[in-house]
């Protein structure tokens, strides 16, 4: 049967491509404040100033919007560090291996936006005064005097919805995770939602966790946690997703 | 606004007297055939779809043959999925509302009034400030900053007990300030008692304000009369007409009670609406403690051909693009274009409580001094054993024969004081109205995309 075509509100939202599962509506998405598999709600961020459009996933000002003023329009390639006289960076220290002494390792690591611009977000129309510095390309970091500008902050939710001119079409799904690539082998932490899980059929009786891995070659046994050396590689992911992966359709592991 | 108001004007649930009219149905699915084409309203989670002339044809079969049927459908088209309301009720509700009965007492003595001419069939009271001032900061102590909250003024006539609605009102706005929480205030009033100096006051603190008027002139003193038998329409209106002038912040609502002596709605919604009040709604009366004044089988019949007839005149107007304020079909567009489903009719015993005169909160301000309805004090707080055994009663799916009623989830399982007191006389009645506006929604949502723009209606 064809789609039906969906009307109000809760239709729409609970809309699901042809073959989906029910695992792949907004609501049971893995499309939070990291990379989603949906859409990725880190770029709500980039337009909160308005004249200036931010990276997703750091301070840096990858772009203003036209028109701006040539203030505003000198703000491209710096970095943002201070929001209203708030840092929105912070200086990481620890020790560089177990046991050993604490040092600072990174001087200025950027904080991600949705605890940075919390105190900020809930005033739409509000003018804030934004700190500036230059971009090293060395670090990474911010170098060099600071400039402040004032920018007004922009609403990114109108009646619990997304903002129309919060996001351009598109941008919402741009730097989507590519989990058949790279970012899934890449999440080592067990980060995945109950709707995905990476590591099942869990035993915890022995000193280390026995249980199934998802990208274990042979999914027979139970191995050792992740850092089993039968996993499938980075390079092997690369060259035979689909093969190596297996995905399960119709109940049954693909071949 | 107001108290959680109910998607409908009253109660629902299942008829006594045509059990099986929706057995050859779907308790999932309903067919809103329109002159917009087909659509299909999806219990579970309230969806409205537009279907293909063929789609049609599929679900009018499958309806036809069963239940069953019309739920493989539902699946080959893609539109199962885990239910959209547990069968478990929600735990910990914080308290966000209260209304208070400052005035268990009343100059009018309405025949069908539910707190029984104002006193809830006990002796007259007055709340005392030290109470109201309790309520206050009982409810705003549950409040975390950001977060929303009502106040409400109940009776009785509550403005029998001005000075403490209005000192329990500076009281609440100030702790409300200090504390980040937004407070709206709003009171049902008889009208009969209304000074200018109230209105300044409404307005400052920008009260939601309902006044119950059951009709026009006569029609309205039939019904509402003075204790003495004078009728209180002229007076109400002379009372109103400034605050009606003065309404910027406020809002200034009028509530119709229906009774099989005031059936003529479209009359009295256009002579309401032509008075410039911000709204108007209409209450089919269901339970009336002495029985008179209640609704019969033959009489919701009309009322919901009344209801319909406004209905239709609200669609005219809206398609000329002009407003038309009927609460009832407003209400019920907004809440079918969000697709809200609720196991609950309002919040009464969860999220909103009436407190009496003299410090006990109950479900709502129906249920004042009624022990069915107990839910404690205000001393030590919401009876949280008594409220969860209530939530788990009157959860929807342990209503019969509710469950198996398309309409469950946007009727709720009607007003739990009007089921309790007379079982669910009216679910013809609310299936009609509620088939109707999802026709009217689909109507107007072709017709008229930006009535249902952001923020509208």
């Amino acid at each position: 049967m064809p789609s039906l075509d969906p009307k109000n509100l809760s239709a729409r939202l609970r809309y699901r491509a042809a073959g989906n599962p029910p695992t792949t509506t907004p609501v049971s998405a893995i499309a939070n404040c990291f990379p989603g598999l949906e859409f990725d709600f880190r770029n709500l961020w980039r337009r909160i100033f308005v004249g200036i459009i931010l990276h997703e996933a750091d301070n840096l000002v990858v772009g203003v919007e036209p028109g701006v003023s040539p203030t505003i329009a000198a703000l491209a390639g710096k970095r943002l560090v201070a929001v209203n006289g708030v840092a929105i960076t912070a200086a990481v220290t620890g020790p560089q291996v177990v046991g050993g002494p604490v040092t600072q390792l990174v001087p200025a690591a950027f904080l991600e936006w949705t605890n940075a611009l919390a105190d900020i977000v809930t005033r739409p129309g509000a003018t804030v005064p934004c700190t500036f510095q230059d971009d090293d390309p060395a670090t990474g970091g911010p170098v060099g005097p600071a400039t402040v500008v004032d920018l007004t902050v922009r609403a990114i939710l109108t009646e619990g919805a997304i903002a129309r001119d919060a996001v351009q079409p598109g941008e919402l799904t741009q730097s989507l995770c590519s989990p058949w690539q790279n970012d899934y082998r890449e999440c080592g932490c067990y980060y995945w939602a109950a709707s995905r899980p990476d590591y099942v059929n869990v035993d915890t009786t022995g000193v280390a966790s026995t249980g199934h891995n998802w990208l274990q070659k042979d999914r027979d046994p139970a191995v050792k946690d992740y850092f089993a050396s039968n996993l499938i590689t980075y390079e092997e992911l690369f060259r035979n997703w689909p093969g190596l992966l297996r995905f399960v359709v119709q109940g049954n592991d693909s071949e | 606004m107001l108290l959680n108001l109910p998607l409908l004007p009253s109660a629902g649930g299942f008829p006594l007297r045509d059990s099986g009219t929706h057995a050859a149905g779907s308790p999932d699915v309903r067919l809103v055939e329109t002159d917009a084409g087909p659509h299909l309203f999806v219990v579970g989670g309230s969806r409205v779809y537009g279907l293909t002339e063929d789609q049609a044809d599929d679900f009018r079969a499958a309806m036809a043959a069963g239940g069953e049927a019309a739920a493989r459908l539902l699946a080959d088209a893609g539109l199962d999925g885990p239910p959209a309301i547990a069968d478990e009720p929600p735990t910990e509700m914080p308290m966000r509302s209260l209304s208070l009965a400052v005035a268990q007492k009343c100059n009018l003595a309405c025949t069908y009034c539910y707190a029984q001419e104002g006193d809830f069939g006990g002796e007259a009271k007055a709340m005392p400030p030290e109470v109201a001032r309790a309520a206050v900061r009982r409810l705003l102590g549950e409040c975390p900053p950001g977060s929303k909250a009502n106040l409400a003024f109940l009776g009785g006539e509550p403005l029998l007990a001005r000075v403490v609605l209005r000192e329990a009102t500076e009281f609440a706005a100030e702790l409300a300030r200090d504390r980040g929480v937004r407070l709206g205030f709003s009171i049902t009033s008889n009208g009969t008692l209304v000074r200018p100096d109230d209105g300044d006051f409404f307005e400052r603190y920008g009260f939601a304000v309902t006044i119950s008027l059951d009709g026009l002139g006569d029609v309205h003193d039939r019904q509402r009369p003075y204790k003495g038998g004078a009728g209180s329409f002229a007076r109400v209106v002379e009372n109103v007409r400034p605050l009606l002038a003065q309404q910027r912040r406020m809002q200034v609502s009028a509530r119709v009670t229906v009774t099989p002596q005031n059936l003529d709605l479209p009359q009295t919604l256009d002579g309401l609406i032509g008075m410039k009040f911000h709204s108007v709604g209409f209450s089919p009366m269901l339970a009336s403690p002495t029985g008179r004044g209640q609704l019969q089988a033959g009489d919701l019949d009309a009322v919901l051909a009344g209801m319909i007839a406004c209905g239709t005149a609200f669609e005219r107007r809206v398609r000329a693009g002009e407003r038309y304020p009927f609460t009832n079909v407003v209400t019920a567009l907004r809440e079918i274009h969000r697709g809200t489903h609720r196991p609950y009719p309002c919040g009464a015993g969860a999220g909103y409580f009436g407190v009496s005169a003299d410090g006990r909160l109950s479900a709502c301000h129906r249920f004042v001094g009624d022990a069915a309805g107990d839910m404690g004090d205000l001393v030590d707080g919401v009876d949280r054993g008594r409220q969860q055994k209530w939530l788990a009663e009157r959860h929807v799916h342990r209503q019969e024969p509710c469950r198996s009623c398309w309409a469950r989830y946007l009727c709720g399982g009607g007003c739990h004081h009007e089921v309790l007191a007379r079982g669910r006389p009216a679910c013809d009645y609310i299936r009609g109205w509620l088939d109707y506006c999802l026709g009217a929604y689909v109507r107007l949502l072709t017709a008229r995309p930006d009535y249902f723009a952001a923020g509208n209606p």
